[in-house]
This record gives C-alpha cells, sequence and structure tokens, in this order.
C-alpha cells in the first residue's frame, strides 16, 4: 500500500508535482498517465525517494518513507526503467542475483530464485549465462523484470518499461507481464504515456498534466466520465471500441465445443473420436499441452460435401488478449472460433464470435 | 657484428641495468596506479562532475608535455638519483591513468547508474560493482599507455643519474660507441614490447567478456 498525502516538488520556481493526494491499494496496477514532463516519472521517483519531495508525506506499507533508510527502501521495492539498464558486464544470472546478494541470500537459494524467474518471465534456463548485449530488446526487458522481482518486493514501480520496444512486441511483453502480474499480484505504479497501453494494463489510472492530478480512478470509470477536455483528448475519439478492450479473452474461454487429442494419435482415430462425439472440431497437443494444430470437419454445404481437414499452424488467441485484439484475430482470420493459449503457449480453451457479439449487445 | 659482440661480452652489465630499469618501472607504475586511480575516483563522485572534467582537460593538455620537461623540473627541485627519476616517471606515468580512469567512469551511461540505485546500491557498491568494471576497459588502456610511456621515460631519466638501460644509449652517444647505444636501445624495445603484450593478456583476462563480446 502506497499513500501519497499533499506531496510536492519544486525544481527551481517551477512545480514539477503540485499538492498529489492519493492511495494507491495493495496488489494493484496503477498507470500513471499524462505527457512528457508532465510530473509521472518524478511522482514515481518520489516513492523510492530517487527525488527528494519538498512538502507533504508518503507512507509506504503504514512507514513513511523519510523514516527508512533510502538504500534499505530501495531494495525493498523493484524498478523497472525504461533502458532497463542491465549491467553489461554481469550475465542474466548475475544481474538477477543483484539484490539478493546484497541482502547476502544463501548461493543455493539465489540459484532457485533465478531459476524461478526465468521461467516466470518466459526465458529459457540457458539465459543464465549470456550477457546483455546477447539479448533482443524484449528479452532484456523480460531480465530487467525478474531483476526487479527477484528479492520478492511487494511494490514494483516501472518507468514507461516497454516505451523502447517495437509495437508488435510491446503487446506481447504487455500480454505475458499481465498474466505475470495475476500470478505475483505485486503493488505496481506503471509510468507511461501510451492511453492505451493504461487502458489495457491499469486497475486504476492516474491522469497527469502539468504537475496537477486531473483525475485518479478505475479504467472503466475514467472511460465513461471523463474529467475534463484534457482528459477526453487523451482518451481520443473511439471511446466506446476501447471499452471493449477492457473485456479480456480470458473471461471468455470455453471448455467444450471440441476434444483434445494428442499429436500421436492417427487422424484414422481422430476422425473416429470426433464422429463418435457428434463433434467438428479437435485440438492437437504435445505432452506438454502445447498446441500443435488441430483437425476440423468442415460444414457441409449444398455444393460441397462435407471435409475433414487438417491444419498444423491454426490461428490462435492469447489469453491475455482483450476481447478488441481477439475479435480483430477473428476477423483477419476468418474464423467463428479461436484455440486460446496462455504466455506459456500452452493451450487453454476455446472462444467464440457469438459469445463475443453477446457482450457487445450486453453493453 | 660489433653489436653481437658487444651484447655478449656485457651481457651481465646489460642485464643488471636491465634489472635496475624493470625496478624502476615497477615501482613508478604502482605508484601511479595506485595515485591515479584515486584521484579519479574522488573526482567522478557524485556531485564532484565539474572537477571531473576540468581534470580531464588538464590531463588531456598535459599529454602533449614532453617526459624531458618534467624530468628537468624534477632535477632543479629534488636532485639527482634514483629517487628522484622514480617521482618524475610517476607524475608523468599518472597522466593517462588519471585520464582514462575518469573518462571511463564519467562514461558509464547514467540509466546503469539510476537503475542501480534504484535497486539500492550504496556509493561505494555502485563504484566497485559497476562504475568501474565497466570501465575497465578504458583503465586497462590507460595503465597500457602508461606503462609503455614509463619504460621510455625511464630511458630518459638516466639523464638525472636513474641508472638503467638508459645509462648504455647516453654513454654510448657521448662516446660515440654506436653497439652500446643500440645494445641499450634494442633491449629497452623488447622489454618494452613483453610488456604491453603481458598487460593485454592481463586485461583480456580481468575485463567482463560481457563487455567484450560483439554484438550479434
Amino acid at each position: 500500500m502506497i499513500e501519497l498525502t499533499n506531496v510536492t516538488k519544486k525544481f527551481g520556481n517551477k512545480i514539477a508535482v503540485n499538492n498529489f493526494s492519493l492511495h494507491i491499494k495493495k496488489g494493484s496496477l496503477t498507470m500513471f498517465i499524462g505527457p512528457s514532463g508532465c510530473g509521472k516519472t518524478t511522482t514515481l521517483r518520489m516513492i523510492n525517494r530517487l527525488t527528494p519531495y519538498d512538502k507533504g508525506n508518503i507512507v509506504v506499507n503504514g512507514t513513511s518513507i523519510n523514516d527508512i533508510d533510502p538504500v534499505e527502501l530501495r531494495r525493498n521495492i523493484g524498478y523497472v526503467i525504461q533502458e532497463i539498464g542491465l549491467f553489461p558486464h554481469l550475465t542474466v544470472f548475475e544481474n538477477i542475483a543483484i539484490v539478493p546478494r546484497l541482502l547476502k541470500w544463501k548461493q543455493k537459494k539465489i540459484e532457485q530464485r533465478v531459476e524461478e524467474l526465468l521461467e516466470l518471465v518466459t526465458l529459457d534456463q540457458s539465459f543464465a549465462h549470456k550477457y546483455p548485449l546477447q539479448l533482443s530488446g524484449g528479452e532484456k526487458q523480460r531480465v530487467g523484470l525478474a531483476r526487479a522481482l527477484a528479492a520478492e518486493p511487494e511494490i514494483l514501480l516501472m518507468d514507461e518499461p516497454f516505451g523502447a520496444i517495437d509495437p508488435i512486441n510491446r503487446l506481447k511483453l504487455q500480454d505475458s507481464f499481465l498474466e505475470i502480474q495475476e500470478e505475483i499480484k505485486k503493488t505496481i505504479v506503471f509510468v507511461t504515456h501510451d492511453i492505451n497501453e493504461a487502458i489495457k494494463l491499469g486497475d486504476k489510472i492516474a491522469i497527469i498534466n502539468e504537475g496537477n492530478l486531473i483525475q485518479y480512478d478505475n479504467v472503466s470509470k475514467i472511460l465513461s466520465d471523463p474529467a475534463d477536455e484534457f482528459v477526453e483528448s487523451l482518451l481520443g475519439q473511439d471511446r466506446s471500441i476501447k471499452a471493449l478492450s477492457l473485456e479480456k479473452t480470458k473471461d471468455f474461454i470455453i471448455k467444450d465445443g471440441f476434444i483434445t487429442v494428442s499429436n500421436t494419435e492417427s487422424s484414422e482415430n481422430v476422425k473416429k473420436k470426433l464422429q463418435d462425439n457428434d463433434i467438428r472440431l479437435a485440438f492437437v497437443l504435445d505432452e506438454g499441452n502445447h498446441l500443435k494444430g488441430r483437425f476440423l470437419f468442415e460444414k457441409p454445404s449444398k455444393t460441397k460435401k462435407q471435409k475433414f481437414i487438417y491444419d498444423s499452424d491454426p490461428w490462435i488467441a492469447e489469453r491475455q488478449n482483450n476481447l478488441n485484439e481477439t475479435l480483430s484475430k477473428m476477423l483477419e482470420a476468418g474464423e467463428k472460433q479461436l484455440p486460446v493459449v496462455n504466455r506459456k503457449k500452452e493451450f487453454v480453451g476455446l472462444i467464440r464470435l457469438s459469445d463475443i457479439f453477446e457482450e457487445v449487445n450486453k453493453k | 657484428m660489433n653489436v653481437v659482440f658487444y651484447y655478449f661480452n656485457n651481457f651481465g652489465r646489460i642485464m643488471s641495468a636491465l634489472e635496475v630499469h624493470i625496478f624502476i618501472f615497477l615501482v613508478s607504475l604502482a605508484f601511479s596506479i595506485v595515485i591515479g586511480m584515486t584521484i579519479s575516483i574522488f573526482v567522478t563522485q557524485e556531485g564532484r562532475k565539474k572537477i571531473g572534467r576540468i581534470i580531464l582537460s588538464v590531463m588531456g593538455a598535459a599529454q602533449s608535455v614532453p617526459s624531458l620537461v618534467i624530468i628537468a623540473l624534477i632535477f632543479i627541485f629534488v636532485g639527482i638519483g634514483i629517487k628522484p627519476a622514480i617521482i618524475a616517471l610517476v607524475i608523468y606515468g599518472l597522466v593517462p591513468i588519471i585520464f582514462n580512469t575518469t573518462s571511463g567512469i564519467l562514461s558509464v551511461r547514467q540509466n546503469i547508474i539510476e537503475a542501480g540505485r534504484g535497486m539500492g546500491l550504496t556509493q561505494n557498491q555502485l563504484l566497485w560493482k559497476v562504475k568501474i568494471p565497466i570501465a575497465l576497459p578504458v583503465i586497462m588502456g590507460g595503465i597500457r599507455s602508461s606503462a609503455t610511456i614509463v619504460i621510455g621515460s625511464a630511458t630518459v631519466a638516466a639523464v638525472i643519474g636513474g641508472g638503467g638501460l638508459g645509462d648504455f644509449i647516453f654513454i654510448g652517444l657521448r662516446m660515440q660507441k654506436p653497439e652500446m647505444l643500440i645494445s641499450g636501445a634494442i633491449t629497452v624495445s623488447l622489454f618494452a614490447i613483453i610488456v604491453d603484450y603481458i598487460i593485454a593478456k592481463i586485461e583480456k583476462k580481468v575485463v567482463s567478456k560481457g563487455l567484450q563480446i560483439k554484438k550479434t
């Protein structure tokens, strides 16, 4: 839990942060958004005392941060910045192990923790011995997140962590980040200048402009009830479509209407199984539950006989995608249903177009 | 042919001069490294970066002062012998070490330092675990050129009684005995090349692999 009370910061004569009061709930993901120079990063940096504040008070877990030694405070708060700042002279393992080593953890425990974290951010264990120069932008970002989480901090501060990543990989990183957060449930403060990122990731959004906190509310409340013209212009024209993006694919996953088969089964077998169960769709999974393909009875029409087809590379929806993203994928693929996978590419179920339409009609 | 004869006839003398030369070199370089790095670390601490930049420009200019000038000045103020020679060499050897260490530490990227601070590294930990290891290739470069300079200048320091292989060169010059001069020159050159090779090997060993790989 983080509590800011009347916090003010001046740089010279310029007021960078003007009388902020906000309460950040334990386990929630709060987005700070606003144009550059609005004070969002300054506010973030005041929470771990990288920037001192002039007036007011910041309380973390019941203690005013001024009563905590800054070094101590920072070791208990994860910190991720835009260019990540991985140490180039250390391996991935050593980068992640920095804070645990400062805290004098046993070597065994550190090894275990690094292994756990690489798994969490879906990096292969072989990455442990690579150096930052050998990683792609997305991989660096994952290592940066793992490093920030290493000593199990309750709070995570993230300053435009995906800012330097290309749009396609940014979407992927956001998806896996959301899934990771679902697992770890940290209190996260996340600075961004991308409204779509704020809507997609945030539980709550704090909209900041010229040092003033304009609106601090739930995402749906901000979309339906913007406080002023500035917020409206920030949200853009397509507010109603953005609202669809508040719904997550994972909430529409169904587990029936298909069967799953092992990739060792013959297609004759699969065909027979489908006919026996009167089902038209089968997903092929390997022993690790990864989607390897699908069998499908196409709907018979007047001109065509029913065809039994196999597709080794079917379109998929990601569990963390919002409905908006999944819908556009379905339209692009021309499919009425898509298999859903999680960030480890494991099959988790099916999503149907009809269910999405039902949701749209409800609104 | 004269050189070969001279070399074999005076092998013992040449070797003991080399020993003196090595001694002067090691002592001077050690002092230069310790003093130079201490100064550089001091002027690159947070809040002293301005001094750091000034030191950089001063050292940049100092690199173009001939070693003979320093040696002559030391002779005037301290006198003659091996000690004044070492003092002069330490001062002259400091220049590349301070220059490289200071610029190496100052050029560590700010976001890396910020990340370190944000994770709760103290100033000391930032220095020894982050800044110096990252600046090490540049620092080692400074030590390498300092070593070369000290070996060369130690030859010149023979004029104020420093001893070493410089004696062969200067006496050979004065007595017009080219074989003596050349014997001294060859030995000191070989020594410089070997030392440079050894430091290059050490550099490869102590600098993190992460800083030596090419981007893939």
